[in-house]
């Protein structure tokens, strides 16, 4: 069974935004809904001695989910492969795991009233495509893969260089994991 | 892409189109079923995109069928600009059309029809064809702007312009005045590939953006100035015996008039200028000199500097002949015309235009390298060496702002009709003032468009046009480099759009011009094209569909055979092209076009510099603003103001602000932002609001944050040589927007 992972490179992330437009036409969201922004970090610092990051945010589909755990209808679901996804049907709304999640990655869906979320494209993935954000990443800053897979680039990656998970300290285990450049460090 | 589509469902067709909302038009795959296209994807397999789509490619479908497109033929009903509009067959709109400026040339002439183009993605050769064949030589474009006084500048110097950089190979690249983290992402990519590398990246910006941010040096200097900043590099380079000595003893003329000439030009001399020290000028001259080969990569800016672009332009041709980053791998490349399929200026019948004709050409008494006097010293020139010329179109154009004038003054002769397509020149043209009242004059216009823009709303006619997926495209960059890649229609248009290539066939042969337009499709056109190539493919889509690009094989150092397509054969330090025209034959100092060392008095009035019209995602030019999914993006327009300067006149993030200059104000809010100088202003481009009332006296807010209201297009504020008006660089001063005036 693959461990789906994906790479976020900052080093490459240029905040285009190419990635979230994607995710909202493949999923059909509003224009209020995003699963995927890019936030920039700066220019930090004092012109001219400046520094900029962009970090596109997303769900992390956690190894330990506390959205998943809060879910009261069991309409929040992780796949034995990692990829934490939202059965609509069962969803009833109540936002649980909205308040639960510490990466504010889900949405509610007014239209629909339901919570949704990214699902690392799994529609995609299971017919052997990556997410649909890294497909459309001119700067392949987004990396897709199994983390099982020793020749696999995901786990090149995150075993050869220095990578940070996002709130690291709280124990979720993220299976996002990101390559900080020289620019954020210095920060 | 959607999840709900089912890619796998019988009778899907792939075809292999592009993206058209930029230059880098990206290869698309575009899935098609029952004549509608279900599904896109940026093309794994092409070239430059290699799968990637930016968020513009990403919303193709929406902009496919859109309920603001324009899908019918319409003819104007009411008064100008107001607004009531009858839909009529395409057969009335082109026959009511022809007659109308049949009418117009028997009386005035046919230099008393203009046309204004915009980007490359219609087949503007077509419009120079049907120009050519009508009698007229003022079809202009926003091309004055982008890219062509560099291509003719420094083809008067050394026989052509490289458009094409060897990165491979490149140890240094210099992205003057450009970001392609925004504004060409596929080149972004090859960029951070080859960094990793070790390729060294300056960037030479006023503004920190999002390349700044990833490269080796950036050089923030004061907008306009880079003409100092060049002129002192080769101080430096030539001083410093950093240039290439066997280069230019064999294949350059002037060199000791160079040697002389830069003495003056000291980096203590051009700090001053540029808000650089000279250790900072120093540093980066010998980061590009001794770090050979390396490209100077062009950026825009440079050809938006109004009267100091020509000579910066020349300067910085003249750093690539000294240090020999001409044609060698890794270096800039002259790849000249392709020698092997028609190129555009082949197809553009320039040789139907009469020279009695050519003399009227609007502006080519003053601005003499862009308009026919030097394009044909130019054109003879490259015939000589590569066989062919460079394109007409874009290269030799009648002055944009002058014809704006002669519409509204008559002077030097009536201008009576204006044909638009693929441009709004009332957001895109310099001094919006000026064009809007040449748009609201002329006695008759039509526009070829997607959207009811602010100058489609002032037109006679305004006719619907196919859009990227409902044609085919060619790409050669303007038919100045060799290789080509094409792409498929991946559907034939919807409602009654039109490719523009069939507009103008069929205007032209509305106008008797029959037998001059043999192609019956715009794909016929494209064959006749690239059929001398011999892959053997029966037609256009075939030739897509099994080869879709052609790449000579690269030929470097070709100058050692054939020479510089110069009047003496070598690269012209001291240029005979420019002397004969009438310009310096090598670069004089000037200061930018507003300035507080030479016009001390205006600086008291307007004491911040403002450069103007930066590109940011997700628009492209004055493009996009209509689409929701992309415009929640970048809702309202933001100049961007450095905090302290925003702490002075109390402005707070978010604020709306009057930014003003001599010719007028427009308010755009705060980014109060560290990406500028305390000292620098720089405004956003494109805006206009297509969601309010685009009539008049409204249509669509297009003068309120236009930032081209702020530019200056004076005959004196324009370069010589090449014509182009002042964008950047100017004099502004700014305050709060009144709560009144707020929206």
């Amino acid at each position: 069974m693959a461990r789906y992972a994906m790479v976020m490179d900052t080093r490459a992330c240029i905040g285009c935004q190419s990635c979230t437009v994607a995710c909202r036409t493949h999923n059909n969201l509003p224009v209020d809904m995003m699963y995927n922004p890019v936030t920039t970090v700066g220019p930090t610092g004092v012109f001219p001695d400046l520094h900029m990051v962009h970090i596109p945010l997303i769900c992390m589909h956690c190894e330990n989910t506390p959205c998943v755990d809060a879910c009261p209808t069991g309409a929040s679901q992780r796949r034995d492969d990692g990829i934490v996804f939202v059965e609509e049907k069962k969803c009833v709304s109540c936002k649980a795991c909205v308040m639960a999640c510490p990466y504010g990655a889900r949405v509610p869906n007014h239209e629909k009233g339901t919570v949704q979320k990214c699902d690392f494209c799994m529609d995609r993935v299971d017919k052997g495509n990556v997410p649909r954000c890294v497909q459309t990443c001119h700067q392949k800053a987004r990396v897709f893969g199994d983390l099982d897979d020793p020749n696999g680039e995901v786990s090149k990656l995150v075993n050869g260089n220095h990578v940070v998970r996002l709130l690291g300290e709280l124990g979720t285990e993220p299976y996002v994991f990101y390559i900080l450049g020289l620019e954020a460090q210095i920060r | 892409m959607n999840r709900n589509v089912d890619l796998e469902q019988e009778g899907i067709v792939v075809k292999k189109s592009c993206c058209y909302f930029c230059h880098q038009n990206c290869g698309v795959l575009a899935y098609v079923k029952d004549g509608k296209v279900i599904a896109i994807e940026g093309d794994p397999e092409f070239p430059t995109n290699t799968g990637g789509l930016c968020c513009r490619g990403n919303i193709a479908l929406l902009h496919l069928d859109h309920p603001d497109r324009i899908n019918y033929p319409l003819k104007r009903v009411g008064k100008k600009g107001e607004g009531k509009w009858e839909q009529i067959p395409w057969d009335q709109a082109i026959s009511e059309i022809a007659a109308k400026l049949a009418a117009i040339r028997d009386e005035f002439g046919s230099e008393a029809v203009a046309t204004a183009g915009g980007t490359q993605r219609t087949d503007d050769w077509a419009r120079r064809r049907f120009m050519n064949l009508f009698g007229s030589p003022n079809g202009f474009h926003n091309s004055h702007l982008c890219w062509i006084p560099t291509f003719m500048i420094e083809t008067a110097i050394c026989g052509w312009s490289p458009f094409e950089i060897d990165l491979g190979a490149s140890r240094c690249l210099v992205l003057w005045g450009q970001n392609p983290g925004v504004s060409s992402l596929p080149e972004m990519h090859h960029l951070t590939e080859f960094r990793e590398k070790g390729l060294k990246i300056m960037v030479i910006d006023p503004r920190f953006t999002e390349t700044a941010a990833k490269c080796d040096m950036w050089l923030p200097l004061r907008p306009g100035s880079d003409l100092a900043l060049i002129l002192a590099w080769l101080n430096v380079i030539l001083y410093e015996g950093l240039y290439n000595a066997d280069f230019v003893e064999n294949c350059c003329v002037g060199f000791g008039e160079l040697f002389a000439h830069v003495e003056q030009f000291t980096p203590e001399w051009a700090a001053p200028l540029t808000w650089l020290t000279a250790d900072q000028i120093r540093e980066s001259a010998r980061m590009y000199a001794m770090n050979t080969p390396g490209n100077i990569q062009w950026g825009p800016c440079v050809d938006q500097l109004g009267r100091v672009s020509g000579a910066a332009i020349h300067a910085r041709a003249l750093l690539r002949a000294v240090t020999g980053n001409l044609d060698v791998p890794g270096s800039d490349l002259l790849t000249g015309p392709s020698r092997e399929y028609i190129t555009d200026e082949e197809m553009e019948g320039n040789e139907f235009l009469p020279e009695e004709q050519k003399a009227k050409q609007i502006g080519s008494d003053k601005f003499k390298l862009l308009t026919w006097p030097g394009y044909s010293k130019i054109a003879e020139a490259t015939k000589k060496i590569w066989g062919k010329a460079p394109t007409a179109e874009w290269m030799c154009e009648a002055h944009p702002p002058s014809v704006f004038r002669a519409i509204i003054s008559g002077d030097p002769y009536p201008v009576k009709a204006l044909l638009v397509s693929a441009t709004n020149p009332v957001n895109s043209f310099g001094e919006s003032k000026v064009v809007l009242e040449a748009l609201r004059k002329v006695e008759f216009m039509v526009t070829c468009e997607y959207w009811m823009t602010p100058t489609a709303a002032l037109s006679d006619y305004v006719l619907p046009i196919a859009g990227a997926l409902e044609r085919p495209t060619i790409t050669s960059s303007y038919g100045c480099t060799d290789f080509l890649l094409a792409s498929q229609r991946a559907i034939q248009p919807m409602y009654e759009r039109r490719n523009d290539y069939n507009f103008w066939k069929d205007l032209g042969v509305a106008m008797g011009q029959g037998e001059h337009w043999p192609w019956e499709t715009v794909e016929d056109a494209y064959f006749a094209k690239i059929e001398p190539l011999g892959y053997g493919t029966e037609n256009y889509d075939e030739f897509v569909e099994w080869y879709r690009f052609h790449f000579p094989e690269r030929q470097y150092q070709k100058y050692l055979n054939q020479g510089f397509a110069t009047p003496s054969g070598k690269v012209e330090l001291y240029s005979s092209t420019l002397k004969d025209l009438g310009y310096p034959p090598m670069p004089e100092y000037v200061g930018p076009v507003e300035n507080e060392i030479d016009h001390p008095e205006l600086a008291k009035e307007y004491p911040l510099v403002l450069t103007t019209g930066y590109g940011f995602m997700p628009f492209h030019h004055s493009e996009h603003f209509n689409l929701r999914s992309v415009r929640y993006i970048n809702h309202e327009p933001h100049f961007q103001i450095n905090p302290k300067t925003a702490k002075e006149y109390g402005i707070k993030e978010n604020d709306w602000v009057w930014i003003e200059t001599q010719r007028g104000r427009i308010k755009q809010r705060a980014d109060v932002t560290q990406a500028v100088s305390p000292k620098v202003i720089v405004t956003e481009r494109g805006w206009w609001f297509p969601e309010r009332e685009i009539n008049e006296p409204v249509l669509g807010g297009c003068m309120e944050s236009n930032t081209n209201v702020l530019t200056s297009t004076r005959d004196e504020d324009c370069d010589p040589i090449s014509g182009t008006w002042a964008n950047r660089g100017l004099l502004c001063k700014i305050y709060k927007v009144d709560g009144k005036e707020g929206k």
